[in-house]
């Protein structure tokens, strides 16, 4: 039987469903003329039900915020705590099939190992995810089909949605999904061959075959120090520690944590830390085991491409080159793969 | 919801003054469910203090079924300073265990050499402890233990006593002696010729500071100790110690959950063999 399918006229209805069975409604808007950004639509409305390109930072924000309370201090004095739970619900509309891939890749870090981060595991638990496969390289820069993310979600998502010209063609890709389309069964009806033809005709910016990166390759020259030294030192001088990679790199995750006080009482706050910074690894007394810059720069490329590959068996890039676009110094992760797979 | 970075109550119940920068806090836990007492030597626990935070403190006490354990704590930043102002009777916070333990399994019937500098007595007492606790599943056991000055030793009576265990020999240095001091001067490697282990059998257990570890180690290899069976404690920047903040992550592993204890074979693997 064929997929579901969607016109865009039910797709506006859709949303209006959608929008009422959540707290937040987190989707594509334009920003400041031009920028795509996610933000809540729920009742400030704004959305973009289809978009090109793709979004300056991913849906990454909601989930990891820039700070996030992780308990409340009811006494310092006394250590008197209690937790902080999330309790909204969210529908993530329209995410891009890269960011698709890196929630994999984080639930699979924050969720599925020996401790699970539990106001993570909330959030996700409580939020559903509406993809929006790509028809166009949003960037000349992106890469997302070299590192096997894009053009389309292959899981990670509830409901992917296909353009095509009369409308758009649904992957159904969990219970939850299954159970939306079931719901407004009138709003969906069964794509015709002629729309899954277009849905794969609307591909043919990415049917170049791309060229496919070999990641166990990849990791091995990586790890062997077969990278020129040279290449660290380049990269280390261009980096100025904006900490914009860290910052838009929907597979960064690491965090610091401050208590912020106000006499006796206050909560104890995570915030978004990045490993650039000269004081990363630096403890107590001043002693930093990895004192070098161009140390840290790499220590961020050998963790994403080397190390996560001997742990989930894909490089933690997805290709989606907001690194790349924001860099001052013109660092390219996509280059170092280039040249560390020749 | 079992949120993982919320920590319990624990009392302080007792504060020993050990040098002019370290106390011994012994610390008993309000709510004993849970998992922060099934801790094992080697491993260690985050302890907070709201409004200061929180950091890494290894288990300085040997397991006990009561609901008490003890950390050893240097005044070095903001939260150690704070936690030196503390006094009986104030609450903190912890959360734990966290980490892996020394191979004690590894360790039995062996003879062990224990290497010390300053505050890193800490991580190795719960060890030593639990070694002459069940003594006569051990070989002989020497400890080497070096210090600033005499006057920085921690645990110094016990470290005493521990010269009436069977089948035992602790050797002590300081860098700075005083005119009370009849002990050796230098660095930890400098007694390394008085043990009396065979080396290429034995396991040795490190903890010190990065430079201490360094040096001791070199000689060991000297003295053909096997790379796998040099363990040492290392200490990095922790801000959740499940592995998830980043700060301690290092080729792959994360000293929090993959160590923090690490056999020099693994450190040379992670390129922090120093």
């Amino acid at each position: 039987m064929n997929r579901p399918f969607i016109t865009r006229e039910h797709l506006k209805v859709l949303i209006k469903v959608l929008k009422s069975s959540c707290d937040e409604f987190i989707a594509p808007r334009r920003e400041h003329l031009t920028d795509i950004v996610f933000g809540d639509a729920k009742t400030g409305g704004g959305e973009l039900p289809d978009y090109d390109g793709n979004s300056v930072i991913s849906p990454r924000a909601f989930l990891l915020p820039q700070t996030e309370p992780l308990f409340e201090i009811k006494s310092a004095r006394r250590s008197e705590l209690a937790p902080i739970e999330d309790k909204r619900t969210r529908v993530f509309y329209g995410v891009r099939p890269c960011d698709i891939k890196a929630l994999v890749l984080m639930r699979e870090f924050f969720i599925e190992r020996e401790f699970a981060d539990e106001p993570y595991k909330t959030k996700m638990g409580r939020s559903t995810f509406i993809a929006l496969a790509c028809s166009k390289r949003c960037s000349a820069k992106a890469f997302c089909d070299e590192m096997g993310a894009g053009p389309v979600a292959k899981s990670g998502f509830d409901l992917q949605m296909r353009a095509v010209s009369r409308g758009y063609i649904i992957d159904i890709g969990s219970e939850k999904g299954e159970k939306i389309v079931g719901e407004n069964k009138r709003l969906f009806k069964r794509a015709s061959p002629q729309d899954e033809k277009e849905a794969k005709a609307v591909l043919k910016d990415f049917t170049k075959e791309p060229e496919k990166i070999d990641y166990k390759k990849l990791a091995k020259t990586m790890a062997n120090d077969s990278v020129e030294p040279s290449v660290w030192d380049d990269i280390g001088q261009r980096c100025v520690i904006c900490s914009g990679c860290v910052t838009l790199c929907p597979t960064c995750g690491c965090f610091s944590v401050v208590d912020r006080i106000s006499g006796d009482r206050g909560e104890r706050l995570r915030y978004c830390d990045g490993c650039p910074y000269a004081g990363f690894t630096r403890m107590a007394g001043g002693s930093a085991p990895f004192p070098l810059h161009k140390d840290h720069i790499r220590r961020f490329f050998e963790h994403k491409l080397n190390h996560d590959v001997d742990r989930y068996g894909t490089p933690s890039c997805v290709g989606c080159a907001r690194c790349i676009e924001t860099c001052p110094g013109n660092i390219s992760i996509r280059k170092l793969i280039r040249e560390a797979v020749k | 919801m079992r949120n993982e970075y919320l920590p319990k109550q624990a009392v302080i119940e007792k504060i020993v003054d050990e040098t002019a920068d370290v106390k011994t806090f012994t610390l008993r836990v309000k709510d004993k469910s849970g998992d922060l007492l099934k801790y094992k030597p080697g491993q260690f626990m985050m302890l907070s203090l709201p409004g200061y935070g929180e950091a890494p403190f290894t288990f300085a006490s040997s397991p006990a079924k009561s609901s008490r354990f003890q950390i050893s704590v240097k005044k070095i930043g903001s939260l150690t300073g704070a936690m030196h102002n503390l006094k009986v009777k104030d609450t903190v916070g912890a959360r734990g265990p966290y980490g892996n333990t020394f191979p004690l399994d590894k360790m039995k019937k062996r003879d062990l050499l224990f290497v010390a500098g300053g505050i890193g007595m800490a991580p190795l007492r719960p060890v030593i402890q639990q070694v002459f606790k069940n003594r006569k599943s051990y070989g002989r056991v020497e400890i080497v233990y070096g210090a600033r000055t005499p006057k920085d030793m921690i645990y110094t009576d016990e470290v005493k006593s521990w010269r009436d265990e069977a089948d035992t020999d602790i050797h002590l240095t300081v860098d700075v002696p005083d005119e009370s001091w009849g002990g050796a001067c230098g660095v930890v490697c400098v007694l390394f010729p008085k043990i009396k282990i065979n080396p290429q059998t034995s396991i040795a257990v490190l903890c010190g500071p990065p430079l201490m570890i360094k040096f001791a180690i070199f000689d060991m290899l000297k003295l053909r100790f096997k790379e796998e069976n040099i363990y040492a404690s290392l200490e990095r920047y922790m801000k959740c110690g499940i592995g998830k903040c980043g700060h301690c992550y290092v080729k792959g592993k994360y000293v929090c959950t993959d160590g923090p204890n690490f056999s020099y074979a693994e450190m040379k693997k992670l390129g922090i063999a120093s």
